[in-house]
């Protein structure tokens, strides 16, 4: 099956872009997040035992040792994992794990340490020198396992099939960029043309219960499912305000991305108040992000939605029965 | 665009229970039919195009259309699910095309463009088929609440965010055969409710 490794920079939008590439493509997104459960299943507590023993990525995953054994376990499932599904995976030497390997897509993600530092600040709320002490670190403990388990070197160019400047792209660019190598190198069996069910997500109901906010955002997704239009699901928050220490005070996070359509749409049911508050932040966020599109939808527009498919209780009976006479 | 009571249509009244005002005339609608016609007519001269009516909502829009037409062409209807809100399911065609479309110059005419779902859907299904060309002709494009984006060649009138009835446009089957587009009244589509609470069926 198709692989893309997706290695990161510290705050250079790896995991935002691997979410996306994944949702893009339909591809299963694999992360330290979505691994525990199945070390689990394979392994009962083995997540608990890896994720004490080191951190992610671990810092000595030395065969042997009770990190590097969490490491082997690892490696063994997404391979196996890779020969069933197609994958999208972000970190953990992914890039060592299938180096060489035919129908995989390496990817880098760069970007100046000045601008990664920024990033950290204003996600992180954390000063410049304290980002920057935080990169270092984080950069030395992946350098230092990709060494250790596959003695390589996390800045060999010759790694990667495609390196990518986060700082000159946006995210977007980047998964455009990143889907069109993926079609070039032919990893999809079936041309995107006449793909028409096989770029959903899976239904809400199959992503276990709790994964929309409300009844409404998981209504709207299978409007979005009915008409098999891809969509993910509160993709990306963006920072409104920060104080004065770089601490975002104030964000917004819209309910759905539609990648096909480049827009994000955000589901607005509530009570006029809340909508005020709602439409200033959208404002806020159109000023900040031109280039970001976005729709919301009020109350009286996802009711309109419904009603158009008759799904809003009204008083249709008089008028048929005037009809049946 | 004619704004008044359905009352001024004589022929309706039986029919036109529910119905808040009239949005189009029945003579507003034939003048800009023929108009798109003659439209149709001169961007597609030199082809044989194949129409492509997407059931029901076009099925009046279509008859008039056609006659309307004055160089060779051909036509095929579609029909696809309506989406029923149930837990799981996906659109599929319920009526599929006769003829295959490859390498014609396709035109897709719907009755109304609203969030582009169901136009989005048909494209791509219809572009997956390889037609030399895919057009869309809508009788009402209604932009207020569009998803996705549908380019539309032929367009009829733009209308406003208002729940449209008649000329082949139906709420729960009914009112399709208005011959005029009329605007079903809250009360009937349940939409004055949602203060209360919202009640799907």
């Amino acid at each position: 099956m198709a692989v893309v490794t997706i290695s990161s920079e510290p705050w250079a939008f790896g995991e935002e872009l691997a979410a996306r590439v994944a949702g893009r493509l339909g591809f299963s997104l694999i992360d330290e997040k979505s691994l525990a459960p199945i070390r689990d299943e394979v392994n009962p507590g083995e997540s608990t035992r890896c994720s004490t023993s080191g951190s992610n990525p671990p810092e000595n995953g030395a065969p042997g040792s009770q990190s590097g054994n969490c490491v082997a376990l690892s490696g063994e499932l997404v391979l196996k994992l890779a020969k069933e599904e197609d994958l999208v995976i972000i970190g953990g030497g992914a890039q060592g794990l299938f180096h060489n390997r035919p129908g995989t897509l390496h990817v880098r993600l760069v970007a100046a340490r000045g601008f990664r530092i920024r990033q950290a600040q204003i996600l992180e709320g954390i000063s410049a020198r304290e980002a920057g002490k935080r990169i270092r670190s984080i950069e030395e403990q992946r350098a230092g396992y990709l060494r250790s388990i596959y003695g390589m070197r996390a800045a060999d160019p010759n790694l990667y099939d495609l390196t990518l400047r986060m700082d000159r792209l946006s995210v977007e660019q980047a998964l455009k960029l990143l889907v069109t190598a993926v079609d070039e190198m032919e990893l999809r069996r079936v041309p995107r043309s006449l793909i028409v069910g096989g770029l959903l997500p899976e239904s809400p109901e199959k992503r276990g219960k709790g994964r929309f906010a409300n009844a409404t955002e998981s209504e709207f997704a299978r409007f979005l499912e009915f008409y098999h239009i891809p969509y993910e699901y509160e993709p990306r928050t963006f920072p409104l305000e920060s104080d004065g220490s770089g601490k975002v005070t104030e964000a917004f996070t819209p309910d759905f991305y539609l990648p096909e359509q480049d827009l994000y749409i955000e589901l607005t049911t509530m009570k006029q108040n809340l909508v005020t508050r709602k439409n200033r932040k959208v404002r806020k966020l159109r000023r900040l992000y031109p280039d970001v599109h976005i729709l919301i939808f009020y109350q009286r527009d996802y009711y309109s939605l419904l009603a158009k498919y008759g799904l809003l209780a009204g008083r249709s009976e008089p008028s048929h029965e005037r009809i049946s006479r | 665009m004619k704004i008044g009571r359905p009352d001024n249509e004589s022929t309706a009244h039986d029919v036109a229970a529910g119905i808040a005002e009239v949005l189009i005339s029945r003579e507003a609608i034939q003048k800009r039919v023929a108009e798109m016609g003659a439209e149709v007519s001169a961007a597609c001269k030199g082809s044989l195009p194949l129409l492509v009516g997407v059931l029901k909502g076009c099925a009046l829009f279509m008859s008039d259309l056609v006659r309307h037409i004055g160089i060779p062409m051909e036509m095929d209807f579609i029909c696809l699910t309506g989406y029923g809100g149930r837990p799981s399911g996906a659109a599929r065609i319920t009526k599929d095309l006769d003829s295959a479309i490859e390498g014609r110059d396709v035109l897709l005419v719907e009755g109304i463009i609203d969030t582009g779902m169901t136009a989005g859907y048909l494209l791509r299904n219809l572009e997956a088929r390889q037609p030399r060309s895919i057009r869309i002709c809508a009788l009402l494009d209604k932009p207020a609440r569009r998803i996705v984006d549908i380019p539309i060649a032929f367009r009829g009138f733009q209308i406003p965010d208002r729940f449209v009835v008649g000329y082949g446009l139906d709420f729960r089957q009914l009112y399709r055969n208005l011959p005029y587009l009329g605007v079903l009244s809250d009360d009937v589509t349940g939409l004055n409710n949602h203060g209360q609470g919202l009640v799907l069926k």
